[in-house]
């Protein structure tokens, strides 16, 4: 963790202390503006020593703030903020596209300029730092004059491409043309062209005609992914963004940049052409790539994943969601066990969820308690799946260890990828200790199953640290394998009874990051087809062996049973649900084109989704 | 009233009456008496009216929740099933409401053809009114006559919007097209016919013995009962009471026309009738003088985060693409507020409430339908009397069950 932030410090960039989640930009030099924190700034209440020349600065009306007057509002801020955010708190919107609350100002798009009561000219509010008693105005004639000559020139050479551009709806051109142009073109003669699709890596390509050369892509790479692959080139008419030549951006930061670019210049070759985004409907939900867990929307059309995009979390990730973490939501969608089955190989049959959990306990209760029978989990699944699992493992299935599958350690970096590929270890190694139970790392089971010492296994996930062929070929051994899986693949083949399993994108729960925060996410959409969250099966299997417990949701089993685990007792699981309202940054539509909620048409997804 | 003589000891051999008993029955809600999906349960000693409940909810749709959930254009086509017979006046009044809270002034023009299309459709409402009168009081030709002329309105209206019924004419700062070539001629020659028509009707009905019998001095009532229930149009100024919301506060260019508000005296069935008749041809001369006087000019206001960009900019630059995408994609953003508006529509006022949280889409649409406080007091005006006299009662009132019920 603590060298986190130094990732590319070989290049020659000094590291800085370490804090766990991705550093501020670095400070801006001095004459780039007010972008420095509020550590760099000189206490406004200090007057510095001043050459002779300007008259002393007034004093502070509120002590230790800067208090200035938006649109003939006064707001009293911190020393050393932006004047877009002052403006914001004042309720004033001021529009921008350069400007990027966690990158350096480049103050290039002119789209916030202001009038300022100490200028004669129009300042860009990114770049222009606060004084003590300036007035701001940002809805005067002249300012909504310049807004709109700045979105005329943006839009003079923008292709006629909203019909078949991925940013449609969610783009700053519509948005900022509706509310401060909404003229018609004056353009006489033709646009000029530039490469269309230009493919700048394995995961992004480029639209250069669409681009507004705001360069937030290239400050990026430059100060938060720390891998400059992308500049600016030509002049002019033909400035263009590219990567350097004979180069490509491959970094695994590189999809932020299609986040950050205010229209659609940069895409994601993962989600292009694949939905519309006002079809989509956004779930706040966490990232199961690594152990990291930042923070996402995982937006879905139906019972369909189409794409992570990162959300705003301070002590995670800020905005930002490694590529690798992004596209990790294939899993949810391809190759899914939607009904459970008894049986292996070609004895293997259909049966209902009923069915299924009655003859996997009828398989398991002659176990109850011999050493032959081990339990397998996954830190894969929510702590809501494990509470419920491993207190059926406990108290029914009368073991006393349980063996730690899961994804296969990956590779790391120094920002926000882990090499634990796996969301919630933290949580499993809690909620064993919180009910008794030690955990025995996976490499101890091949050779009991081997050699004969494990019979039968109970496993709750079918990740496994290893080739899961070869892991399939050994449970061929066992005399009984109950498997609670999300997807089909050798492991789900070698089950005698398999039970389909839903991922978090289809229920709510928590997951415990590596760093021990704990994050709710919420379900997108109903679990498919007859899968059903892993402590849903732990109910039925409680059920079936005639035990009293009963679960009717990942809250129940919560509530339940948290209060045995000291690291989850005071979560208030409730409370910590993150918001499904609208958040700053890219949202899509509120509501579909039909009027019905994006994502409705299938069935009857609620409006107001989750608690 | 007294009551009825049960006891036959009374009676004379002759005149023995058969016992009779009070019966509940149900009329409609499918019913060749009533026009409009409407249940009437009534209880009834021999014929007379002792309890009326009119039950209403056949037609109901939604139509307020519908709104919430779709863009304030969108709205429109919903506007339509109101009142079915006069689409227009309803596109035109809940358009009049939207403009209203959003400060919008619409071209003159537009104003003149809001007018000429609402006066034409009060002409379609009264036409089906009276001609219905006749029918259900057994008069068949006259049923004929009426709609006879009101299908030169259908013709005239769908050359000008494309439909017969649901027109959804009309956008949000004036009006989507403008007059077809030749249309204010083909109006003039259907209104000349039209006159012609009314003028059969008018003999065939206000002098013919039983349709007098039937409905003077029936479904009578009084000016303040009418005041005290919310009667509104016809139904109100039957009673004496001049209330006419283009004279009272006029909209559009209804200040600029030259008509009278016909009143009525006794607040019976056959004042009611004889209104709407006086009113077909002040509708009549409103639409000569308007199509008169049409101004030339746009037919909707010339900015583009309220009017759709024209095609050629839609399709060739980038700002008429993105102008067209977001106000149909997200809706014309209406600033925030709520406001009441109101029109004087066929059968009275047609008042809108309407609430914008700022977005594309209505955060409330509440609809003043003229019909509902009507209904309200048929009870009032028939029991006590003869179960025949219910249905005069019920045309004359004109209940319509698509903005009742909504």
């Amino acid at each position: 963790m603590s060298a986190n932030d130094d990732k590319k410090n070989t290049e020659g960039a000094a590291p800085t202390p370490g804090s766990g989640a991705p550093s501020n930009p670095p400070p801006s030099p001095p004459n780039t503006g007010p972008r420095a924190g509020p550590e760099h700034q000189p206490p406004a209440a200090k007057p510095p020593a001043t050459p002779p020349g300007p008259p002393p600065k007034p004093a502070p009306k509120h002590p230790g703030l800067v208090t200035v007057t938006v649109d003939g509002k006064e707001v009293a801020v911190k020393p050393g903020t932006n004047m877009i955010d002052a403006a914001k708190e004042a309720g004033a919107d001021i529009p921008y596209y350069c400007w990027h609350p966690r990158l350096s100002v480049a103050a290039n798009c002119r789209m916030c300029l202001v009038q300022v009561s100490n200028s004669p000219k129009l300042v860009p509010a990114c770049q222009t730092p606060l004084t003590e008693g300036q007035a701001i105005t940002t809805t005067s004639e002249t300012v909504k004059d310049s807004q709109r000559a700045v979105m005329e020139f943006l839009l003079l050479n923008h292709p006629v491409d909203c019909a078949i551009c991925d940013q449609a709806g969610e783009c700053k051109l519509q948005d900022y043309y509706m509310q401060h142009d909404h003229q018609p073109s004056r353009l006489e003669g033709v646009k000029v062209m530039k490469n269309k699709r230009k493919v700048l890596g394995p995961r992004v390509v480029l639209d250069q005609e669409r681009c507004i050369m705001c360069t937030r892509c290239v400050r990026f790479m430059d100060e938060v992914a720390k891998e400059p692959q992308l500049g600016m080139f030509g002049r002019g008419s033909h400035e263009r963004i590219d990567v350097f030549p004979g180069t490509e951006l491959d970094s695994n930061y590189s999809l932020n940049t299609v986040d950050i670019c205010p229209v659609g210049a940069l895409l994601n070759r993962d989600f292009r052409f694949r939905a519309r985004a006002w079809f989509l409907s956004a779930a706040p939900s966490v990232c199961t790539g690594c152990s990291r867990g930042c923070s996402i929307y995982a937006d879905f059309h139906g019972q369909e994943t189409y794409r992570y995009r990162p959300r705003e979390n301070e002590e995670i990730n800020k905005s930002w969601l490694c590529d690798q973490g992004r596209l990790s939501y294939k899993y949810l969608d391809k190759e899914r066990v939607v009904s459970s089955s008894i049986g292996r190989g070609t004895d293997a049959r259909e049966a209902t969820p009923a069915e299924a959990v009655k003859q996997a306990w009828v398989k398991l209760a002659p176990l109850v308690g011999t050493k032959g029978l081990a339990v397998m989990v996954s830190p894969v699944a929510s702590n809501e799946d494990l509470l419920a699992s491993l207190r059926f493992a406990k108290e029914v299935l009368k073991v006393s260890e349980v063996f730690v599958a899961g994804r296969p350690e990956g590779k790391g970096d120094n920002f926000l990828m882990t090499a634990d590929k796996n969301p919630n270890r933290k949580g499993l190694e809690w909620i064993a200790q919180g009910l008794g139970l030690s955990l025995k790392p996976f490499d101890g089971l091949i050779p009991a199953i081997e050699g004969g010492k494990v019979k039968a296994l109970w496993a709750v996930g079918a990740e496994v640290p290893m080739d899961a062929g070869v892991f399939a070929s050994a449970a061929q051994g066992l005399e009984l394998f109950v498997l609670q899986a999300f997807n089909e693949g050798p492991v789900a083949q070698a089950a005698h009874v398999l039970l389909a399993s839903a991922p978090h994108i289809e229920d709510e729960g928590t997951f415990a990051n590596v760093d021990g925060i704990l994050q709710r996410f919420r379900a997108a959409y109903p679990a498919r087809g007859e899968s059903r969250p892993h402590w849903k099966w732990a109910s039925d299997l409680f059920e079936a062996a005639g035990d009293t417990t009963r679960f009717v949701s990942s809250r129940e089993v919560f509530q339940a049973l948290a209060s045995r685990v000291p690291e989850l007792a005071s979560f208030d699981w409730d409370a910590q649900a993150p918001s499904s309202q609208r958040r700053p940054g890219i949202n899509p539509l509120p509501t579909g084109a039909d009027g019905r909620p994006p994502g409705y048409r299938e069935f009857g997804a609620p409006r107001v989704r989750g608690i | 009233m007294a009551e009825p003589r049960m006891d036959d000891e009374l009676e004379g051999e002759l005149e023995g009456h058969l016992k009779s008993k009070r019966m509940l029955v149900n009329l409609g809600p499918s019913h060749p008496a009533t026009h409009g999906t409407v249940r009437m349960n009534m209880e009834l000693e021999g014929e007379t009216i002792i309890r009326a409940d009119p039950e209403i909810g056949f037609l109901h749709r939604g139509f307020q929740k519908s709104c919430e959930n779709v863009t304030w254009t969108q709205c429109l086509p919903y506007t339509d099933r109101l009142n079915y017979v006069s689409a227009l006046m309803n596109n035109f009044g809940f358009l009049t409401a939207v403009e209203k809270l959003a400060g919008i002034e619409i071209p003159e023009r537009a104003k003149y053809i809001r007018v000429i299309g609402a006066e034409l459709h009060r002409i379609q409402d009264h036409l089906t009114c009276v001609g219905a009168v006749g029918l259900e009081l057994g008069g068949f030709s006259a049923f004929l006559y009426a709609i006879e002329a009101r299908e030169l309105i259908m013709d005239r209206v769908t050359e000008l919007t494309g439909a017969r019924l649901t027109t959804s004419f009309g956008r949000i700062g004036g009006i989507n097209r403008d007059l077809p070539d030749g249309w204010s001629e083909k109006v003039l020659k259907s209104l000349d016919k039209i006159h012609e028509l009314v003028t059969e009707v008018d003999i065939l009905l206000t002098k013919n013995r039983i349709f007098v019998d039937r409905t003077r001095g029936t479904g009578v009532i009084s000016r303040e009962d009418a005041l005290d229930f919310g009667f509104t149009g016809p139904c109100l100024r039957a009673c004496g009471v001049s209330y006419d919301l283009r004279k009272q506060s006029p909209y559009w260019v209804y200040d600029r026309m030259n008509f009278e508000v016909p009143i009525g005296q006794n607040g019976d069935n056959y004042d009611r009738y004889l209104l709407r008749i006086e009113e077909l041809r002040q509708s009549e001369k409103i639409v000569r003088q308007a199509l008169a006087e049409l101004p030339a000019g746009p037919v909707i206001v010339d900015d583009w985060r309220v009017a759709l960009p024209p095609k050629p900019e839609v399709y060739g630059t980038i700002e008429g693409v993105i102008g067209h995408f977001k106000m149909v994609m997200e809706g014309i953003q209406i600033p925030a507020g709520e406001v009441y508006d109101a029109t004087e529509a066929s059968n009275g006022e047609l008042g809108w409430y309407i609430v914008s949280d700022g977005g594309g889409h209505p955060y409330k649409v509440h609809v003043r339908a003229p019909g509902f406080p009507i209904l309200a007091g048929l009870p009032r005006m028939i029991e006590g009397r003869m179960l025949a006299d219910m249905v005069p009662t019920f045309d004359t009132i004109n209940m319509i069950g698509g903005e009742v019920e909504q």
